[in-house]
């Protein structure tokens, strides 16, 4: 399990990586932490000519709150930084909980926000070495025109497995996006896209430099649920990130968002406005977590089957919301 | 600290490991930290299809490699065959995805891995086989050319009147169980250094519980004398059953060496691992067992087909096993057993963490769990009511000379709560009860099974004790060292065990069968009683009294009842060597079990000396919705003979119920086309702290007369009874029997809606 | 083309010639000779390979060793000193946390970056920092039992310094 050869690079500024990466175009690869990029380039399923590190920019390694009552992180910043920081666990709790369930301590005092945002899609057709790769067709995404989790299927359906994903999406948060002379913002849930091989609508000289958290209001409440074999290291099997707005007439607001199981988090938009429309009660969640099952599409049996994410799906919604309808209820006394 | 009990000074003691210091400081030496002088890397070209033919093999662009120094394919190897079955480097079939096709040798890892890639292979595929049920089935192809069928063995026993019992018992099952494939999974991955660079003497460096297994195998290779197969075992990261011989790798690199002319260090990387060190494989285990309705056992007829894969290996040894451990647990009146290995396309099959004997307890024990429920027993009181006993000889002559099975499960339940517990927990918890047995000092390789042992003691007093038994980290080296001190009456601390070297140690077997404490331990206390004879005619001429009289104990020797006249252990020695004899004190010793050998055909004999038994008790809570099992709390009692190291019994207690409960909620290879699916440590799935229960530890000592300091084994004793007593507790939980491990999530959902179907109301 | 490398590895600095797609690891085990740092999964799983920077548990099979330039790194050889073993080793020692050894050097260090942050852990939390561990000897049952020890609130047998 040795790296490719490859060019390093390692700017001193953000201004420094843009132009490097306009440079290099597709044969550039971003490096923050490594522990997404430097495993796929193990396995040789990447091998991008040349790396830039933007681990340690100081533009990017900022935590801040604006006047507006944005908070803006950079993406260098690393998770157990994130983790730790607690103006984040004050504000943000739901997005606290999905950075401090990424992976291990270990990964987390090495991975970066950025690299956890764009974390590549999984597959265990794809992110293996070569030598068991060599006994497959090539499929979509390694050159050839073949799906191996779903057969005759002309996409390809690796999950998107990231943890911040759907807590990003679910707080309705922005992504800033840089390239050089071009900087964009873009809505989390604009971001991904349901694709296994283009997850996200970054272009190849574009980097995230950083994610804008809007400010709460106080009639809002969140949470993020991660269910997985192992705890403090493993994938989410499924997870979830809700969160719910209430006004004087009752839900304002409903954001679910399903990771792990898709090749994008799942918005669950029809699910969001039954209970827009029904309320927070013991009757519309099991209503929702049955639509729920509706709206997730094709599902492949990577890692568990297709049948158990559908139900694991379900289980999620009810127990997110339910969890919700209790801290709203606990907030209003 | 006190030192040992009353009777020991020394055995009995919470001793840490004596190098445990090396271990925690990063100083112990493992294979892959040894750098030779002008040593060249090794990579394997293995295949990339299943089952086919070897139309060509072109290594000349490879050969032309800068730094490349040697290519081998199947022509350099002398047609060795490595199995029965199993050609080193295939020549014109390859028959598992994985299998050795050539190997390059280049001045670094790098240039080794570009110049195998450039390797190329032809194959015509052929059709694969990789279930049971295909390569069983009418018309299969043969995948060995010089078999009839797939079948690649079969044992069958008989012992007692089968059919005759089955007939008096009042109620029959019959159950079907499945265990799943799994990995060793040990922190150190495979690795071998070979020096062949002088024609007629080879060493190799390699992790090993047995040096000479790999000796004898390699000098048979290499048409050597076995004394010119020097076998390095430095440290051992973990084996689990899975290091225990040579695999084809070490004589690949032993070839590579010898071609180049330098030596060679071969790393199986961690996707190899799982391409090729795949463990276990997918068993299927047919149970009929027969009752008395007051729930004793009558008779049991079981059918075993297991998963062979590509070449056989050393797993007839299974099938022996099975066979005969049905029998060690439970009195019974008669025994019927087929086991039979399928040849298929998947990886072969080797010894997973329990010798593949955790399949067939769990089957056992739970079918023994839903006949007490049939009958409407208490699955503890069952127990009790079957278990053997001191004294007892099973239907193959097994001879028991000590037993605490009933003690374990007594002890286990009091600890538990049981009674308070079972049938009274709130839904989806469960508690579940699990008991095993392996054999401690095991015999059947060869005619003998020696250990042996020397020792000589320095005239500072201090020992150096020689013995060819590895410590993989079960902490056997101490153990020894435990039991030289007790027997010399002085401490682990003044003893170097010296090891891991065959051109130095003496003969052992190896780390396997379980036979550290027992076989090398008595050949290492034979070694001690040797050297401490030679002090005795000291120290009885100078104290006047009978060699019987004198007492050895905390570097002191003195006249039984006159400690104030004790001189030092180390003047004793000095003595010996300073006297007109001048006699330099080394002591030697060798055991070999007194058993009779297992009769071939009927299987009867009483081969192994003693056994430990075990009981273990689980609770557990099942999430209805998300089928997740959490294992709350482990009671544990093992029978152990007599706990030389406390600290390390626990030790080996905690990581064989870690080991066991990982087979048994976590461990398993998702096969498709004879690939591992999940071949990565973060989709094959270990428990991590987290997930780890409460373990409580009950030592049972009964004293075995046989082991050394009454001691048995607890190397792999424990493992036998954790994956049964977590099934129980998780039917227990559901309501609904578990027959297949291992028990994932999606499992307990399909139990549960099967029993929603089995209690729905009929239309 | 090989870069030159400086990085202080327990208080010594060395140069080192260095390809870009060399790990840390490499260079620790490979260029400096510190065979105590282990290789295991190369992928970041195991954590047999974590050593210290900058106080946190970092895996170096995922650490370019570019990226460590003017870095100051702690490995299993630089935490003992004059002869005398850190706590957390002796710890480890003395509860018999240490069976095969091939995980313990990535093990302490895991512990040691842990009680350095955090001189008295909870068990949730010792839990956590081990989670990207793994030891199947031991089943992780006497490693808590050694961390838990060393790290017992001052005026309870405290052996731990924390800083060091």
């Amino acid at each position: 399990m040795r790296l490719p050869r490859f060019e390093f690079l390692k700017p001193a500024s953000l201004e420094e990586s843009l132009t490097l990466l306009e440079k290099s175009g597709r044969k550039a690869k971003v490096l923050a932490g490594g522990t997404d990029l430097l495993v796929n380039m193990k396995y040789g399923v990447l091998r991008p000519e040349t790396v830039v590190s933007v681990k340690g920019i100081p533009e990017l390694c900022s935590i801040s709150s604006e006047r507006d009552g944005q908070t803006i992180i950079g993406a260098s910043v690393t998770l157990t930084d994130l983790a730790g920081n607690s103006l984040i666990a004050g504000k943000f709790p739901a997005f606290h909980s999905a950075v401090r369930s990424v992976a291990s301590k270990h990964i987390r005092n090495m991975a970066s926000l950025g690299g956890n945002i764009c974390f590549d899609t999984r597959c265990w057709y794809y992110n293996q070495s070569k030598l068991w790769r060599d006994a497959r067709e090539l499929c979509h995404r390694t050159g050839g025109s073949v799906c191996h989790a779903i057969k005759g299927s002309k996409r390809c359906h690796a999950i998107n497995a990231s943890d911040t994903a759907p807590a990003l999406i679910a707080l309705d948060a922005k992504i800033a996006v840089m390239k050089k002379g071009q900087k964009r913002l873009i809505p989390a849930k604009e971001f991904y896209r349901d694709d296994g091989i283009r997850h996200t609508v970054l272009e190849p000289e574009e980097m995230v430099t950083s994610i804008q958290l809007p400010e709460g209001n106080g009639n809002s409440q969140s949470t993020f649920i991660k269910v997985s074999m192992r705890k403090g290291i493993d994938f989410a099997t499924g997870s979830i990130a809700a969160a719910v707005s209430v006004n004087g007439k009752g839900v304002s607001g409903v954001r679910l968002v399903v990771g792990s199981i898709a090749s994008a988090p799942v918005l669950l938009e029809k699910t969001a406005q039954l209970i827009i429309e029904s309320g927070l009660t013991e009757k519309s969640i099991e209503k929702a977590a049955e639509t729920a099952r509706s709206e997730l599409g094709t599902l492949t049996n990577l890692f568990t089957t297709a049948g158990y994410k559908r139900h694991l799906a379900e289980v999620l919604v009810k127990r997110a919301l339910s969890e919700l309808k209790e801290k709203i209820g606990r907030a209003r006394k | 600290m006190p030192r040992g009990s009353e009777k020991y000074s020394v055995i009995g003691k919470r001793q840490p490991k004596l190098d445990a210091v090396h271990k925690a400081t990063g100083r112990s030496q493992f294979t892959d930290d040894v750098v030779l002088p002008n040593m060249l890397y090794g990579k394997i070209v293995r295949s990339t299809i299943p089952r086919g033919k070897i139309l060509n093999i072109d290594t000349s662009r490879a050969e032309r490699v800068p730094g490349v120094k040697a290519v081998i394919t199947h022509k350099d190897t002398g047609g060795l065959m490595v199995g029965p079955d199993q050609q080193l480097l295939c020549e014109d079939m390859v028959y598992y995805f994985g299998d050795e096709v050539a190997a390059v040798a280049a001045v670094d890892e790098e240039t080794a891995i570009e110049a195998a890639g450039l390797i190329k292979v032809e194959y015509e595929p052929l059709h694969p086989i990789f279930s049971i049920e295909e390569a069983t089935a009418e018309g299969a192809p043969v995948l060995h050319k010089y078999f009839e069928d797939n079948y690649a063995d079969e044992v069958t026993m008989n012992f007692g009147d089968a059919e005759k019992v089955f007939a008096e018992s009042d109620h029959i099952r019959v159950d079907e169980f499945t265990v799943h494939p799994g990995h060793n999974t040990f922190a150190e991955h495979h690795v071998v250094i070979a020096d062949f660079t002088l024609h007629d003497k080879l060493t190799v460096w390699t992790p090993i519980q047995s040096a000479l297994l790999i000796q004898k195998s390699m000098a048979q290779d290499f048409g050597l004398p076995e004394s010119n197969v020097r076998i390095l075992s430095l440290n051992t990261g973990g084996a689990f059953s899975g290091k225990p011989s040579a695999r084809p790798h070490h004589s690949i690199a032993a070839l590579l060496s010898r071609k180049s002319g330098r030596p060679v260090k071969i790393r199986i990387t961690a996707d190899e691992e799982f391409i090729v060190c795949r463990s276990g494989s997918r068993g299927k285990f047919t149970l009929k067992t027969g009752v008395k309705k007051d729930g004793t056992l009558k008779a049991v007829e079981a059918d075993i087909l297991h998963d062979c894969g590509a070449y056989i290996e050393i797993q007839f040894i299974m099938l022996r096993f099975f066979g005969l451990s049905l029998q060690l647990l439970y009195k019974l009146d008669a025994e019927r057993y087929r086991g039979r290995l399928v040849y298929t396309n998947n990886p072969p099959y080797f010894f997973p963490h329990g010798g593949g004997l955790v399949g067939l307890r769990f089957a056992f024990d739970s079918q023994f769990d839903l006949i007490a429920r049939d009958l409407g027993l208490d699955p503890v009181e069952m127990r009790l009511k079957n278990a053997v006993d001191k004294g007892y000889t099973t239907l193959s002559k097994t001879h028991y000379a000590s037993c605490g099975l009933k003690e374990c499960i007594r002890k286990t339940a009091k600890t538990s709560g049981w009674k308070k517990k079972y049938g009274k927990l709130p839904p989806f918890r469960g508690i579940g009860i699990g008991c095993g047995v392996i054999n401690s000092g095991g015999k059947g390789l060869y005619d003998h099974d020696t250990s042996a042992a020397f020792l000589k003691i320095g005239e500072d007093g201090r020992v150096s004790l020689f013995t060819g038994l590895p410590d993989m980290g079960q902490g056997s080296h101490t153990t020894m060292a435990m039991i030289a001190a007790e027997t010399l009456g002085i401490v682990p601390e003044d003893i170097t065990v010296i090891s891991g070297d065959t051109d130095v140690a003496p003969m052992d077997i190896g780390a396997f069968s379980q036979r550290g404490t027992f076989t090398t331990g008595n050949a290492v206390k034979v070694a001690a009683l040797d050297a401490r004879k030679q002090l005795e005619k000291t120290a009885s001429k100078k104290f006047g009294t009978r060699p019987s009289a004198l007492v050895f104990r905390d570097k002191k020797v003195y006249p039984k009842g006159t400690p104030e006249k004790a001189v030092s252990f180390e003047d004793v020695v000095s003595d010996t060597l300073h006297s007109q004899e001048g006699r330099y004190v080394m002591g030697r010793g060798f055991y070999n079990p007194p058993t009779e050998r297992t009769d071939p055909v009927t299987y009867e004999g009483n081969a192994t000396l003693a056994f430990s038994f075990g009981a273990q008790i689980a609770e557990v809570e099942v999430d209805p919705e998300t089928g997740i099992v959490k294992l709350l709390r482990m009671t544990v009692a093992h029978d152990v003979g007599r706990a030389i190291n406390p600290l390390a019994v626990e030790g080996q207690l905690d990581g064989q119920v870690f080991s066991g409960m990982a087979q048994t909620l976590f461990e398993e290879c998702i096969m498709e086309n004879g690939q591992i699916l999940n071949s990565s440590p973060v989709e094959y799935k270990l428990p991590r702290p987290f997930e780890i229960p409460e373990i409580a530890h009950i030592i049972v000592e009964t004293n075995d007369p046989y082991g050394p300091y009454g001691a048995k084994e607890v190397g792999e004793g424990p493992i036998m009874c954790t994956a049964q007593a977590i099934a129980n507790a998780v039917s227990n939980a559901i309501g609904y029997p578990i027959k297949e491990l291992p028990i994932t999530p999606e499992r307990v959902l399909q139990a549960l809606r099967q029993k929603g179907k089995a209690n729905a109301p009929k239309k | 083309m090989k870069k030159i490398l400086s990085l202080t590895v327990n208080g010594d600095t060395y140069e080192v010639a260095v390809s870009p797609w060399k790990t840390l690891l490499d260079v620790l085990r490979d260029n400096l000779g510190l065979m105590g740092t282990k290789r295991g999964c190369g992928i970041g799983t195991c954590g047999v390979c974590t050593v210290i920077i900058d106080g946190k548990a970092i895996l170096s099979c995922l650490t370019l060793a570019l990226e460590c330039e003017g870095k100051a790194i702690t490995t299993i050889e630089g935490i003992s000193s004059e002869g005398s073993l850190h706590p957390v080793q002796k710890s480890f020692i003395e509860n018999g946390a240490i069976q095969c050894g091939y995980c313990s050097p990535g093990i302490i260090m895991t512990a040691k970056a842990l009680l350095d942050e955090n001189p008295h852990p909870s068990d949730d939390e010792i839990k956590e920092a081990l989670a990207g561990t793994f030891c199947r000897c031991t089943g992780h049952v006497k490693i808590m039992e050694a961390i838990k020890k060393v790290s017992q609130p001052a005026g309870e047998g405290a052996s731990h310094a924390p800083g060091k």
